[in-house]
């Protein structure tokens, strides 16, 4: 139906209609991040001070967001909260979106038995049950953000591994690498300047749309008490920690868990957006 | 099709291998020790010939790789031991578990399905009108929302506001199975609608959608014939690569409703460092992984006979 | 779109409530909804519980196993010889009476009439079988007990004991010592017959034990036909199950939620208990070894606004080891409150000076790092942790919070911690020695700092050979001064628990030792 019978200047103004909401949403991500990494200047209060005869106040004039059971400033906390939440996700996807791909590529580059073996591992590390695994290797080592990273981002490499890979295969076969073969390119070369970008695409765009899941991966690990250590403010935990007074002080939950929303709603947006972008041609195509 | 068959049961034993001894290995290098852990919070306390007399019973003095040999040798003979904590035996108690976490898995599954694919369909024939905007954004908030939020803010509803649905579970039943199971919906059905959607805007664009309607075949039989199957086949695949999540998201929403299958099992486990547990619980559900991968692959063939099982890309 | 989004959820639910109507699940709903309409002819009574589980070692309600003992007596199974009344004092149980010719023997007197649950009469054989089956099978009582021989006689038991044990009475009090029938034996699900109101059904590990009137019952009819014990380990999910009436009462309800009760629709029954909540120091660690470390941490912890603000009032500040309800506890000992300043002067004194202008105080290159080991099991110790950070923070120490399930393991090297807090029940049978046993001597199990003095080594001998309860008072709070003293220990606040019930529930009691729950006194109306 409508798809069918989409004309040039319907793709066109499409394009243009995407491209202006890749400005937004990239602006706000980007507002977003500004604001995780000047939070301690955007910050009212300390947010680690804590008034205890404060306590547990709404939100009102004096605090903006109300005051944990400390005393503490909620908004500060939250924009705070900002940092880790949002940087940890987007180092955790970094390291996976790079580890991931560098194997997925060579792996598919040299084929053969190490190709196999490493495929191997990957499908172990995908046989796991996710958030449990995580959840374990979390406890063994004992909590703290650096370690729920860690821990996610031993079962979440292969994903990568496996886009990458099968790029790789569709590309090797292509004969502009037969080509650079024959010109005498090292399989470094070919790797890095040939392949590489080739497939980040797809990459790129799950990468994007994995953002958002990863934070909430993380808030679900500090929800369970693995997450971050006090007093770092952290949106999962202040969750966990204010979850009990989801009734009696609703906002101890509800301003992380809108900090949580948007961010995560944000990255979305921008990550369908950049595909969209990439791949004008239907909408969209599976991450 | 057995020789695939074949192919694939072969390949599950380097899985199984590399899947107990990782699951092994990382409880192991915890180092942290059950004995200690029972005398917890209720404030009893064991001297330190009785720990060690019974560290020496549980064979946590033993070296490394023969607690491993022993226990896989146990495991393979269906024997998991007992739980440090409990002292019952973990085999019995994780097949008493499990059917409630499998008839919890099902029913949202059920529900993912029977949300995501209608919604997915409409929103990808009406591509880029409201309802298209509107079926999104649901989708978006659905996948925006940490689900022990979800969990938490349903019960309040429906249990409290409403008083509908029990908080904690009765037992296997579908009243109590209610609120676990939308829980866990809402989230998996925001994700897999837009890729239900995605896979008929695909199909739509090929040639033969534009060949049938050139033809005069009526829409709705393009959509049903072809199109449809595009978006089973999408699920399908999505469910099998996603089992393994959805089985460690039960772990958090079992916890939450008290709905006592393996998944709170595990959680207390973990909680607790109770390794015999911990290790029947990883390896049972990665087995299950696996087997339900296996079974989607040889469903494809049957459904979209252009799809080779076994074949090289994921 | 919403309107089609929202059918399909109505037919979810439609056909799910459909679908239930022919599960048992329904019916059950629907007596319940019979008898709460009319005259009913059988009572229930549901109870939720945070921590009825085997992380707490309580697996089942086998007393002679792990901590067993305790929901056995709490939820009305077992009963013992001798029980303690609302202030902690010794009285007759299952026993009318004692003697105790020489300090070696003890001539137990047992009450006639009184049967276990499946009939079999309660006579010192039965008694005997029970206790040397428990000495047998629990190392901590038989460590306790010391019990070398026991002779039974019709209803007179008399036990002779290996070495003096003068709190024997109080120890047979302890829930282990629950009297069940070891003729019946323990059940592959961990049940045992008692001689309580209630007699034990069924029981899941960590879900839910189900318990039936005792038509037997020695001391009135029990007034609830079937009680349900929930395993409820989640405190919000506990919250709701009160807020929606799917449980009729619940312990270990997070503070937070109390304001939700605050009103005439529940009751609310509190009493002081002897559980602390305090901090060990460690003796081997480079920082809480040097004494003025120790004294500032002491000084600088606020417990009257820990206990105020983040227990909402529940609790009691602590003074020494054992709360005012005890003879030796509450002001028998002193010690000095919250005073930062004083704090800060200490430290300034002792070297420890902020040389670097980071807020964190310096000596001899080491920096104030304060390791604060602790566990989450108990909601109370991570607000106390992390209200302790922010004011030790503020006289210049640097808290690290290792939070962590994994504390056990931890607290056994000292090289990890240099504070361990936990929460300690210090006079489970109204006798003092126990906690000095347990934590503060030379061969304590858990004496995790190495702490150590002299004094205190004698008092504790002497402690051990004293049978004038007067006597014993004295010596405990001499023993506590010490400890105070040498700022081993921070005793920060004592635990007020809290039952909540239903307006309509009646009988429901808190009592000082926190293991008297279930009694033959439960009604609903």
């Amino acid at each position: 139906m409508s798809s069918g019978k989409v004309t040039v200047r319907g793709q066109r103004r499409k394009k243009n209609h995407t491209k202006a909401r890749l400005i937004l949403f990239g602006a706000l991500v980007l507002l977003l991040i500004l604001a995780a990494i000047f939070a301690e200047t955007l910050c009212p209060y300390d947010p680690n001070q804590q008034d205890l005869s404060a306590a547990l106040q709404p939100p009102g004039a004096g605090h903006l967001f109300g005051t944990d059971r400390y005393g503490r400033d909620m908004l500060s906390r939250v924009i705070v909260g900002a940092r880790v939440s949002i940087f940890s996700a987007l180092i955790l996807v970094a390291v996976i979106a790079a580890a991931g791909t560098l194997i997925g590529m060579i792996c598919g580059y040299i084929q053969g038995a190490a190709d196999s073996i490493i495929m191997r591992i990957a499908d172990i590390c995908l046989a796991f049950p996710g958030l449990v695994f995580a959840l374990a290797i979390a406890a063994v080592l004992n909590g703290g953000v650096g370690n729920a990273v860690i821990a996610l981002a031993v079962i979440s490499w292969p994903k990568y591994a496996r886009i990458a890979r099968g790029q790789t295969l569709a590309v090797k076969s292509s004969e502009y690498i037969a080509a650079a073969r024959l010109a005498g390119s090292t399989p470094l070369k070919i790797l890095f300047c040939h392949i590489l970008p080739n497939i980040i695409g797809p990459v790129l765009v799950t990468a994007m749309l994995d953002i958002g899941t990863m934070m909430m991966e993380i808030a679900a690990l500090s929800f369970l008490g693995l997450g971050a250590k006090p007093p770092t403010a952290e949106w999962g935990s202040m969750m966990s920690e204010g979850r009990s007074m989801l009734q009696t002080y609703p906002w101890t939950v509800l301003t992380p868990g809108i900090a949580i929303f948007i961010s995560v709603v944000l990255f979305n947006l921008l990550g369908d957006t950049i595909r969209d972008y990439a791949d004008p041609g239907n909408g969209s195509r599976q991450g | 099709m057995k020789k695939i068959l074949f192919r694939r049961l072969l390949m599950l034993i380097p899985i199984l291998f590399g899947v107990t001894f990782l699951s092994f290995a990382m409880m192991r290098i915890a180092g942290s020790d059950a004995v200690l852990q029972k005398t917890d919070t209720s404030g009893v306390a064991l001297s330190e010939e009785v720990i060690e007399a019974q560290r020496e019973e549980m064979g946590l003095d033993k070296p490394f790789l023969i607690q491993y040999v022993n226990w896989l040798g146990r495991f393979l003979r269906g024997d998991l031991g007992e739980s440090y904590i409990s002292g019952e035996d973990v085999f019995t108690e994780f097949v008493s578990k499990l059917p409630a976490t499998l008839f919890l898995t099902l029913t949202s599954v059920l529900l993912t399905v029977i949300i995501s694919i209608p919604l997915g369909i409409l929103a990808a024939v009406k591509q880029n009108r409201f309802i298209d905007y509107l079926i999104r954004v649901c989708s978006f908030i659905g996948n925006s929302l940490p689900n022990f939020f979800v969990a938490l803010v349903l019960m309040y509803f429906f249990a409290i506001r409403l008083g509908v649905f029990p908080v904690i579970s009765e037992g296997i039943s579908l009243r109590s199975a209610a609120l676990p199971t939308l829980t866990l919906a809402i989230a998996m059905s925001a994700k897999y609608l837009r890729q239900v959607r995605a896979a008929v805007l695909d199909e739509l664009s090929k040639g033969y959608v534009t060949g049938a309607k050139a033809r005069g075949v009526k829409f709705s039989v393009t959509m049903r014939k072809s199109v449809l199957r595009a978006a089973l086949v999408t699920i399908l695949t999505l469910l099998a690569l996603s089992i393994g999540n959805l089985l460690g998201g039960t772990a958090i929403v079992e916890s939450i409703f008290m709905w006592d299958g393996v998944g709170k099992l595990a959680v207390d486990a973990i909680n607790m460092r109770d390794y015999p547990v911990i290790q029947a619980y990883v390896v049972w559900m990665a087995l299950i992984y696996v087997a339900v991968n296996l079974v989607t692959d040889l469903t494809y063939s049957l459904l979209d006979p252009r799809i080779r099982p076994g074949g090289e890309d994921a | 779109m919403k309107k089609r989004k929202s059918a399909l959820l109505l037919a979810a639910v439609l056909t799910a409530s459909l679908l239930t109507a022919c599960s048992p699940g329904a019916q059950e709903g629907q007596e319940e909804t019979a008898k709460s309409e009319g005259e009913a002819q059988e009572k229930t009574f549901i109870f939720g519980d945070t921590t009825f589980n085997a992380e707490n070692g309580e697996a089942d309600i086998n007393p002679h196993k792990d901590s067993g003992g305790w929901p056995c007596i709490r939820y009305g199974v077992g009963e013992t010889l001798f029980r303690f009344s609302d202030t902690m004092e010794i009285e007759p149980w299952l026993a009318t009476d004692y003697q105790n010719p020489d300090e070696l023997t003890w001539v137990i007197t047992l009450r006639d009439g009184v049967t276990f649950s499946n009939g079999r009469p309660m006579d010192a054989e039965a008694v005997k079988e029970c206790l040397d089956a428990l000495t047998a099978d629990h190392e901590r009582a038989a460590g306790d007990l010391h019990i070398a021989q026991i002779t039974a006689d019709g209803q007179t038991l008399t036990i002779r004991t290996e070495e003096p044990v003068p709190a024997l009475i109080n120890y047979l009090a302890d829930p282990y010592g629950c009297i069940i029938d070891m003729d019946a034996g323990i059940s592959e699900e961990g049940i045992v017959v008692g001689t309580g109101p209630y007699q034990a059904v069924s029981l899941e590990t960590d879900t839910r034990l189900e318990l039936v009137k005792n038509e037997n019952y020695w001391d009135g009819e029990p007034k609830i036909d079937r009680i349900t014990v929930r395993t409820i380990s989640d405190g919000d999910t506990l919250t709701m199950a009160l807020q929606s009436g799917e449980i009729d009462a619940a312990y270990g309800m997070p503070y937070a939620s109390y304001p939700l009760f605050d009103n005439d629709q529940y009751t609310f029954s509190s009493t002081a208990t002897s559980r602390v909540f305090f901090g060990a120091m460690n003796y081997e660690s480079e920082i809480t070894s040097d004494p003025a470390v120790r004294e500032a941490i002491v000084l600088g912890i606020d417990k009257e606004s820990f206990v105020k603000t983040l227990l909402g009032g529940n609790g009691y500040p602590a003074t020494g080891v054992y709360p005012d309800s005890f003879t030796f506890g509450g002001e028998a000992v002193r010690e000095d409150s919250y005073d930062p300043q004083k704090a800060a002067k200490i430290l300034e004194e002792a070297g420890w000076k902020d040389t670097d202008g980071d807020g964190v105080r310096e000596k001899d290159g080491k920096t104030l790092t304060l390791r604060w080991l602790t566990y989450p099991s108990r909601q109370e110790l991570p607000l106390l942790a992390e209200a302790a950070q922010a004011t030790l923070g503020d006289i210049g120490f640097d808290v690290e919070i290792n939070s962590t399930a994994d504390h056990n393991s931890i607290r056994v090297d000292t090289s990890a911690w240099d504070i361990y807090v936990s929460a300690f029940v210090t006079a489970p049978t109204g006798d003092p020695e126990y906690f000095f046993n347990y934590h503060c001597l030379d061969d304590s199990a858990q004496n995790d700092g190495h702490y150590h003095n002299d004094q205190l080594e004698e008092l504790a001998e002497e402690l051990s050979k004293t049978f004038d309860v007067q006597k014993r008072s004295e010596l405990a709070v001499q023993m506590q001064q010490i400890i105070l003293d040498d700022n081993a220990y921070v005793f920060c606040s004592h635990l007020r628990m809290t039952m909540i019930s239903r307006a309509n529930v009646t009988g429901l009691t808190a009592h000082p030792c926190d293991y008297y729950e279930i009694t033959a006194d439960l009604d609903i109306n």
